[in-house]
């Protein structure tokens, strides 16, 4: 290790730290180094490709005698399937195999049986001719009956359907209760949030084919080719080296398609059955039914402050269902972002026949930073305290105070109390803020290898995977930067298990992970092309530097790259590291904080987001336009979320009813604000090249900053999540 | 992916109408509705029958009766027709609040008038309710918060059509072809309330379709508001078409048809009442809250009140002076 | 997934059901229970495979496919265009969006025999050769996109708004794409495109 001074912090804010860092990586950025490539505007790599249709997704992969699958899915919530006949089904045209996957029904939509056939419409009409000997259960979707004791056991026999209990180092029920005797103002709110699901544009799917050496490959639209691999490895009891999994391009994931799907299995499972290979798309109906969701929550927040405006307990009793399995923890904000001398949590994750849960894009903080924010703004009025003054005295994140300085500028919060009025008789409009928090420091583990050539070509080979949030895009710039050399020189090689190992794309974990490996492994490459034409400059190769595209020495002499690579011995030069722990560095977490303007109508209900101010941190930022466009996308799925999502579920039959993009609102251009984004730089010393994720922070503080604004454009607060126009006139006491 | 069919080209109007007469066999106008239901598996025909094949079904032409719009015209070809629109505004309006611009690319006037409603049990093969032949309403004891606040059952779907509900409020005259011949009534006779046929919202006779309609240019002011709840894409929660005379400050003569809200357009006589015999600014009130007298709302949709009422209120307000 | 069955029905009943009401669907009325009055004067197509032309970016093609495949099949499965996708097949999401006499369509919701006759044009005909329509030029500029899936349809969408409004307002280009969902949800940048393209015609 070397002791490694930097100057960390952010703008008005710097300080010196020393930190260890491993001696083959090269000198970590810090505030004072100077940067070609990383920080500029920089278009994506793959933009043309994108744009023409050349891009090829999961779905468009089409191979030698490539069979089409479909899957039979249970239309009940609860049953046993005594019998799958598959014997008419394997006799019509085209299907060449079948196969039963489960017998067991415990949602709407769970797989039953699968055929493979040479096309779309024949495996279609095959799956209508599956024989299947229904007994039908007795089901719960509804999450209170569900916690009822006579309610219908989920998982059978005596396994309950509520999993809960208070969590460790937690305060007790008495302490809470007589903080909040003592406290000055005190609130009393039950939040509830409806089940999403994440309606990637790209439904979960598979490509499959099994290798005349027995081995498999797969294509599939996943945010973990390893996980993937490794999945498919132990449900076939193969060596992970003899399955290799792909994917180029993926049409969205939100981290629904972090871990291994169940399609994958049966694609690959059919394709060994039928000896041919076979694709698996979800149709859009399924993608709702079984392709994951976020959690729902119950929130009941006690919380109350002293005089001061400082906060003297936080206590949330919650509960939500993720269907069948699947936590609905949303306590992160609440035991994390403010100061709080009494805390309490106890929650209970609901079971109930509804498809599991999977991640979704900052799982659990969505959720619950709606309810805490809500419940600050509620204090903050109480107190007669200004919202941000409120947030302020009891938030010890430096960062965050500056930003809120910064946000509520530009969001005109001064003129905040004008806003109620200004909207015409039929209209209210308000202003709305939320803290944002977030982790998305980064693993060790991730590997990246750099290829030079004699050529001068660039290759880095890293296995991780773009999922549109432009990974690739910023390899190219962080190996440029080290080389002197354009981003589109840099060929970046990704998205399958061939290449060196890295983790799955969540958590907003790619950037920080992946960037340090691909920096330490290209100065390592460069080094060895350094020493390679060290004698032609007649330097020493420690003395040489690359920059502008050419290898200068430091009396000034230089030759152009292609020419230093000319002098390579042998075919290339092959670097491969892996990136280590973090530092110990200057902040661990993201803070950030968002402004929402809204204008509510007052005849009908309906909210426009009008404006959204949002300022974030995310360590360095390699590529701003690539950053803000992640920030743009996590506040419209942030509103979407407030306003307009929820899986609706009938009571009756357990069935979702709302499956398809008419019925299951997600926000379309006339509902996205105006938005203006600050990207607040930090140095954080935490890695070789301190970037930060930036994927889940802005999604955080989006519905609770909606919320706060219409609440303060009517006066009435909406608790129950998505506000919807007949929630705001109820408010309103329209009938 | 649908069921297969065999399909056909229609060459004239009366060749439809004998392709029509076959068992099975369904119209097809741009498609929209029809392939979505067969998606779902909710309606299997045996033969497609391609209106737009039909060679000047789609005009859109003034008479000396108005105007006359063939029934495969595009819904965007209605909401860009600088004449028609002149004479029509409501109509223009109704047409470009359909949907989507492709949706409005591809759909007919003929579709949009008789498009299947969008009930979540209708639309799911799942579920057989009394609309596609079954037993009782789910929706009576589930989801309803966005099905009808008027009519009596047994089904409670709300008539999705932007058009129809302008095109009632203009007493416009449906034309429809049939294997007997052709024939024609005010379009208001062509929809059904389920009471009196619950598997089918609107009338025709066996091989019949709609060739064309007609719509009078006597109630030269008009306009149709919609309400959605996501204003990029949706059904109308509520819509008031509103198709009237205007003298001075009032209306001498005026017809408000409510969309969105009962199982076929809704013509509400006290609202229209209200508005005759009240300045138009001092209309706004008595009007629009009389629009929804004899709303029986369901468990779940007492919020469409409200709506309707704000539909209406800003139908009318669209006629004050700026 | 096809194969939901409604409670109490076989799913053969249950389009027995359905199909007594055949015909009460889009605009015909009723039928009656034998085969009518059927000149043939118009040649039945199907449900076999059926060889029909489709002229596609310029280039007529003959393809085999079955009436009830849709446009979106045809060009994905028997032309090779994959740039549309099939996100909802339902006509709701937009990212099938092609070009059919130069406008915009859902080719999810259009059988491809409705296309027969027709220019039709998909994101694979916008550029010549190397170089890039200017909307396809915008979208990269101003990074209208993130997992691109939604793409090629909100480029046929913004081709068609431009060359029907050639210069959009702000709530013009809205409108115009509002049959188009991103769910990474990089509309701003796509409204910043359309905008950009539109100057640079």
């Amino acid at each position: 290790m070397a002791k490694r001074t930097l100057r960390v912090g952010y703008p008005g804010n710097y300080r010196e730290i020393e930190v260890d860092s491993p001696d083959a990586e090269p000198a970590p950025w810090d505030a004072d180094s100077k940067l070609a490539v990383v920080g500029k505007r920089s278009p994506r790599l793959e933009g043309a490709d994108k744009v023409t249709g050349k891009a090829k997704y999961t779905a468009d992969v089409k191979l030698q005698g490539m069979l089409v699958a479909r899957v039979l899915r249970s239309p009940y919530a609860r049953a046993t399937a005594r019998s799958i006949g598959l014997a008419k089904a394997l006799k019509m045209p085209g299907v060449k195999a079948a196969i039963e996957v489960e017998k067991e029904a415990r949602y709407h939509g769970q797989a039953i049986a699968a055929v493979a056939a040479e096309t779309e419409a024949q495996a279609e009409d095959a799956v209508a001719a599956i024989e299947v000997d229904w007994a039908v259960g007795e089901h719960v979707v509804d999450v209170e009956a569900a916690r009822k004791p006579n309610a219908p056991r989920v998982h059978g026999g005596k396994n309950p359907n509520e999993r809960g209990g208070e969590a460790q180092n937690t305060a007790t029920e008495e302490a809470c209760v007589t903080a909040l005797k003592k406290s000055h103002a005190t609130v009393d709110i039950t939040f509830t949030t409806p089940v999403v699901t994440h309606s990637c544009l790209e439904s979960h799917g598979s490509v499959a084919r099994w290798e005349s050496d027995g081995s498999l490959t797969v294509w599939d639209s996943t945010q973990s080719i390893f996980g993937v691999r490794d999945g498919l490895a132990r449900g076939f009891q193969l060596p992970a080296e003899k399955v290799r999994v792909v994917k180029e391009h993926m049409g969205g994931g939100f981290g629904s398609k972090l871990g291994m799907g169940q399609h994958s299995m049966i694609a690959a499972r059919l394709a060994r059955e039928a000896k041919a290979p076979v694709k698996l798309m979800l149709t859009r109906k399924e993608e709702h039914l079984a392709g994951g969701n976020r959690p729902s929550s119950v929130q009941r927040v006690r919380a109350g402050a002293d005089k001061d405006g400082k906060l003297t307990c936080l206590w949330l009793q919650s509960h939500g269902t993720g269907g069948i399995n699947g936590g609905a923890n949303c306590a992160g904000p609440l035991m994390s972002l403010y100061n709080c001398p009494v805390r309490r949590l106890w929650h209970a994750d609901v079971i109930t026949n509804a498809s599991p849960a999977a991640a979704f894009r900052a799982p659990g903080h969505v959720q619950g930073m709606f309810a805490l924010e809500s419940t600050m703004d509620e204090l903050a009025g109480k107190l007669g305290l200004d919202p941000i003054e409120f947030r302020k005295r009891n938030d010890q994140n430096e960062m965050r105070q500056a930003e809120y300085g910064e946000g509520a500028k530009m969001a005109g919060w001064e003129a905040r109390a004008h806003l109620p009025n200004s909207g015409g008789r039929h209209k209210a409009r308000g202003l709305g803020v939320s803290a944002s928090i977030w982790g998305g420091g980064g693993a060790p583990g991730a590997q990246a290898r750099c290829v030079i050539s004699r050529d001068g070509a660039v290759e880095i080979q890293c296995g991780t995977q773009d999922i549109g949030t432009g990974t690739r895009t910023i390899i190219a710039m962080i190996a440029a930067e080290e080389l002197g050399l354009k981003p589109e020189q840099v060929l970046v090689k990704l998205g399958d298990t061939t290449l060196p190992f890295s983790h799955g794309s969540g958590g907003s974990m790619t950037a920080p992970s992946v960037t340090p490996a691909v920096r330490a492994a290209t100065a390592a490459a460069r080094g060895r092309v350094f020493e390679a034409c060290a004698k032609s400059l007649k330097a020493d190769a420690d003395n040489l530097t690359a920059k502008g595209g050419n290898v200068v020495a430091k009396g000034g002499a230089s030759i152009p790259w292609a020419e230093a690579c000319s002098k390579i011995a042998g075919a290339n030069v092959s670097e491969q590291a892996t990136r280590a722990q973090n530092f110990r560095g200057y902040k661990d977490g993201t803070a950030g904080c968002q402004f929402a303007e809204v204008e509510v109508d007052l005849e009908t209900g309906h909210v426009q987001v009008l404006r959204v101010v949002a300022v974030h941190d995310c360590g360095r930022v390699v590529n701003p336009l690539l950053a803000e466009s992640q920030i743009n996308g996590g506040i419209i799925q942030g509103l979407s979320y407030a306003l307009l999502e929820q899986r609706i579920l009938d009571d009756a039959t357990g069935r979702m009813m709302n499956a398809n993009f008419s019925d299951y609102r997600i926000a379309g251009p006339k509902e996205i604000p105006e938005i203006s984004v600050v990207l607040f730089d930090v140095s954080n010393g935490r890695t070789n090249t301190g970037v930060m994720g930036i994927g889940e922070p802005p999604i955080v503080p989006t519905p609770a900053a909606i919320a706060n604004a219409v609440a303060h454009a009517i006066g009435k607060r909406i608790t129950d999540l998505p506000i919807t126009p007949d929630k705001i006139l109820a408010a309103l006491g329209k009938k | 992916m649908t069921s297969p069919f065999t399909f056909w080209d229609a060459r004239t109007a009366e060749e439809a109408a004998a392709l029509l007469s076959k068992k099975g066999a369904m119209a097809l106008g741009g498609g929209v509705d029809l392939l979505g239901e067969m998606k779902e598996g909710i309606r299997a025909p045996e033969h497609i029958v391609n209106l737009r094949s039909i060679p000047g079904l789609d005009k859109i032409q003034k008479t000396d009766r108005g105007w006359r719009v063939g029934a495969t015209a595009l819904l965007t070809d209605i909401a860009d027709h600088a004449d028609l629109r002149k004479d029509l505004p409501g109509f223009a309006e109704s047409a470009e609040a359909v949907a989507t611009p492709q949706i409005r690319n591809q759909g007919t006037i003929g579709g949009n008038l008789a498009q299947r409603p969008r009930c979540w049990y209708y639309r799911a093969a799942e579920f057989a309710c009394v609309k596609k032949g079954g037993k009782g309403c789910p929706a009576e004891k589930g989801e309803n918060r966005y099905l009808a606040i008027f009519g009596d059952g047994p089904c409670h779907i709300v008539h999705p059509s932007d058009c129809a509900p302008m095109l009632v409020a203009l007493d416009a005259r449906l034309f429809l072809r049939g294997p007997d011949g052709a024939r024609d009534l005010p379009i208001a006779d062509f929809y059904e309330l389920p009471s009196k046929n619950a598997l089918c919202e609107f009338t025709l006779k066996p091989g019949e379709f709609i060739e064309a309609v007609e719509i009078p240019t006597a109630l030269p002011r008009s306009t149709y508001v919609k309400i959605r709840e996501k204003d990029s894409f949706d059904f109308a929660i509520a819509a008031c078409a509103i198709a009237g005379k205007i003298d001075g400050d009032h209306f001498t003569d005026a017809r408000v048809v409510l969309g969105g809200v009962a199982p076929v357009p809704w013509r509400s006589v006290t609202a229209e009442a209200n508005l005759r015999k009240n300045t138009i600014a001092d209309a706004v009130e008595p009007a629009s809250n009389s629009a929804t007298d004899g709303a029986r709302p369901m468990s779940q949709n007492a919020w469409k009140i409200p709506m309707t009422k704000a539909a209406v209120a800003r139908a009318i307000r669209s006629f004050l002076p700026r | 997934m096809s194969a939901s069955k409604p409670d109490g029905l076989s799913r053969r009943d249950f389009l027995g059901v359905t199909g007594a009401l055949a015909g009460a669907g889009l605009l015909a009325g009723k039928s009656t229970a034998g085969d009518g009055d059927n000149r043939p004067a118009a040649g039945g197509l199907g449900p076999d495979p059926v060889k029909f032309g489709l002229r596609v970016n310029g280039k007529d093609h003959e393809v085999a496919a079955e009436p009830r495949a849709t446009l979106l099949d045809v060009l994905r499965d028997s032309l090779d265009l994959t740039g549309a996708k099939k996100a909802c097949d339902r006509g709701e999401c937009g990212a099938c969006t092609v070009l059919v006499d130069g406008k915009a369509v859902y080719a999810c919701m259009m059988l491809a025999l409705q296309a027969r006759g027709r220019e039709i044009r998909t994101v694979e005909g916008l550029a010549k050769g190397e170089d890039l329509h200017a909307v396809q030029a915008a979208f990269i500029e101003h990074d209208g996109y993130q997992c691109g899936f939604c793409t090629p349809g909100q480029v046929m969408a913004t081709v068609a708004l431009l060359e029907k409004t050639p210069s959009p307002s702000g709530d013009q280009i809205r409108a115009g794409l509002c049959g188009n969902l991103c769910r990474c949800a990089a509309y701003n940048r796509i409204f910043d495109a359309a905008a950009a393209a539109s100057k640079a015609k």
